[in-house]
């Protein structure tokens, strides 16, 4: 009999999990190293080298997509313990990379590049941002003010900044 | 019979050349008026006239070279010879046995006409270009060097992309130079025509070369003239070439052991030997040869990494008889492959046999040869 029960609730867990992949087949990396980390700073010149590396519109598109998924999930996981500030930031990184995006694939749909395989993984990449956009949306304050020991006190609308995110990747 | 033996020398050549052409894909419309489709519905005609035509080319190479040694030809009949092998091979189809040469366009229109990075875009991502239509590894990045992509950039630029079959043979005049500077380059560091002719001549090489348009031959030049550079004492160029040769297919970073031991018998001023030096890059290239089987595959190209430093120590018979009967072997790994159509099912083992054959064959006549001469003439 338990062996049975086992059974149906692997059984449930497992359909369970397929209705939730099913959301958006989009996967967005897992977290990276965090601000403070010694290794952020490597990536954070990393990065940069990189974006040398990256010529060429779609290399620019792959470039931009990766960055702009990293930093919303470093946004998600620091919004996750309560660092706004740094999540903020990282949101602000990832919308820039966001719109870079989409002026690749200007420059490439430019340049005669057939940009409509490319078009389906930014529309995809928008919707899955947009999940987890609202996801934080809804577990954060609208407003936050931070007080750092040294220095002056920095006022955070994070409503509008995730808001202003979701409508970027509306367009 | 040295004019017979040269005829047929040339017939194989000319038929090979003809051969190459029934090998053309349907899908490559840029020679759609030649295709005849009798590889794919003929496949066993095919195969037999290609191992024939291959046999013919070898026995009759090898009688080259033995009429050279015995100086009954002279050295002006070889260039002749040399030459005109080149040439005819040059204007053969070039995806008869591999279609690595269609990478190395696509790879170079995606560098040189999108303007793209090669080693982070895939041509495939050039949705309905024309190149996808016959080329075979489009989902894949660069797989060779930043030095061969930049000496893709002359035909490239010259020539363009609206003409493709132009870009191919600009591709195959840029590994025809290397070929040809290889030969100098074999010439002045033995000051012996034998090893030239081995090389020039040897199947392996003028096929993979002048009909598939493999670029190991450009890798082989650089390494081979850094190593002459360096018994000359000019370290700065010599590193150089060998930098510039890693790049270009990376094999040549196992040669890197061989240099510094050079370098530290020159420090310490003591006197190279050449042959000693030809001996250990051979085994170094025939090592990355044989290890180059657990990345993929042992590929019958890669036969030229190892053959150049063999046919510099021709004097040692038995280097020459393995690597002559291994080059041999090499060029019948494409049997299996053309008979079936198929790379899996009995395909891979049959490879290993193909190309170990000649070798085990020419060992067991050796031994009954050494145990006759021995039992009825001592």
């Amino acid at each position: 009999m338990k062996k049975l029960v086992t059974l149906i609730a692997v059984i449930v867990f497992l359909i369970h999990t397929q209705s939730a992949f099913a959301q958006s087949a989009y996967v967005l990396p897992y977290p990276s190293s965090m601000p403070g980390s010694i290794f952020y700073k490597i990536n954070t010149i990393r990065e940069k080298v990189a974006r040398f590396w990256h010529f060429g519109d779609f290399s620019t598109f792959k470039y931009s997509l990766f960055y702009a998924d990293k930093y919303l999930v470093e946004a998600k996981t620091l919004f996750e313990y309560k660092q706004y500030l740094l999540a903020v930031n990282a949101l602000g990184k990832s919308d820039f990379y966001f719109k870079n995006i989409y002026s690749s694939l200007l420059d490439a749909k430019k340049n005669n590049k057939d940009i409509s395989e490319k078009l389906e993984i930014y529309k995809s990449a928008a919707d899955k941002h947009k999940e987890i956009l609202e996801i934080i949306l809804n577990n954060t304050p609208n407003t936050f003010s931070w007080n750092p020991e040294k220095g002056s006190r920095v006022d955070l609308n994070i409503k509008a900044a995730i808001e202003n995110s979701i409508k970027q990747r509306n367009r | 019979m040295k004019k017979i033996i040269i005829s047929f020398y040339f017939f194989s050549v000319i038929l090979l050349l003809l051969l190459s052409y029934l090998f053309i894909d349907p899908n490559f419309f840029y020679l759609k008026s030649f295709y005849t489709g009798i590889y794919f519905n003929q496949r066993e005609i095919v195969t037999t006239a290609y191992v024939f035509l291959i046999s013919s080319f070898f026995v009759t190479y090898l009688y080259i070279y033995k009429m050279f040694s015995e100086k009954r030809i002279r050295k002006e009949v070889i260039k002749r010879i040399i030459f005109l092998t080149c040439l005819i091979l040059f204007l053969s189809y070039p995806a008869m046995l591999s279609f690595d040469i269609f990478n190395y366009a696509a790879t170079a229109k995606t560098t040189f006409f999108y303007m793209e990075n090669p080693y982070i875009v895939m041509p495939i991502e050039f949705i309905n270009d024309t190149v996808l239509q016959f080329m075979h590894s489009a989902n894949k990045t660069a797989l060779y060097g930043p030095v061969w992509i930049i000496l893709t950039a002359v035909p490239s630029l010259i020539i363009g992309f609206s003409n493709f079959i132009a870009l191919i043979f600009g591709l195959k005049i840029i590994v025809g130079v290397f070929y040809f500077l290889t030969l100098v380059i074999l010439w002045k560091s033995s000051r012996d025509w034998i090893p030239v002719l081995l090389y020039a001549l040897n199947p392996l090489i003028v096929i993979e070369t002048f009909v598939s348009g493999h670029n190991d031959v450009a890798m082989m030049f650089l390494v081979l003239y850094s190593l002459y550079l360096l018994s000359k004492r000019k370290f700065y160029w010599s590193a150089l070439l060998l930098l510039l040769s890693i790049f270009i297919k990376f094999a040549t970073i196992f040669l890197i052991p061989i240099v510094v031991y050079i370098l530290f018998l020159q420090i310490k001023k003591q006197k190279i030997n050449n042959e000693k030096i030809f001996y250990y890059s051979f085994l170094s290239m025939l090592a990355i040869f044989f290890l180059s089987s657990f990345r993929e595959e042992i590929y019958p190209w890669y036969a030229i990494w190892f053959l150049p430093f063999s046919f510099l120590l021709y004097k040692h018979k038995v280097i020459l008889i393995f690597s002559q009967a291994l080059s041999f072997g090499l060029m019948l790994r494409y049997v299996p492959f053309m008979l079936t159509g198929t790379y899996f099912g009995q395909t891979p083992i049959l490879k290993i046999i193909l190309m170990w054959t000649p070798f085990i064959f020419i060992l067991l006549v050796l031994g009954f040869r050494k145990i006759w001469l021995k039992n009825f003439y001592l």
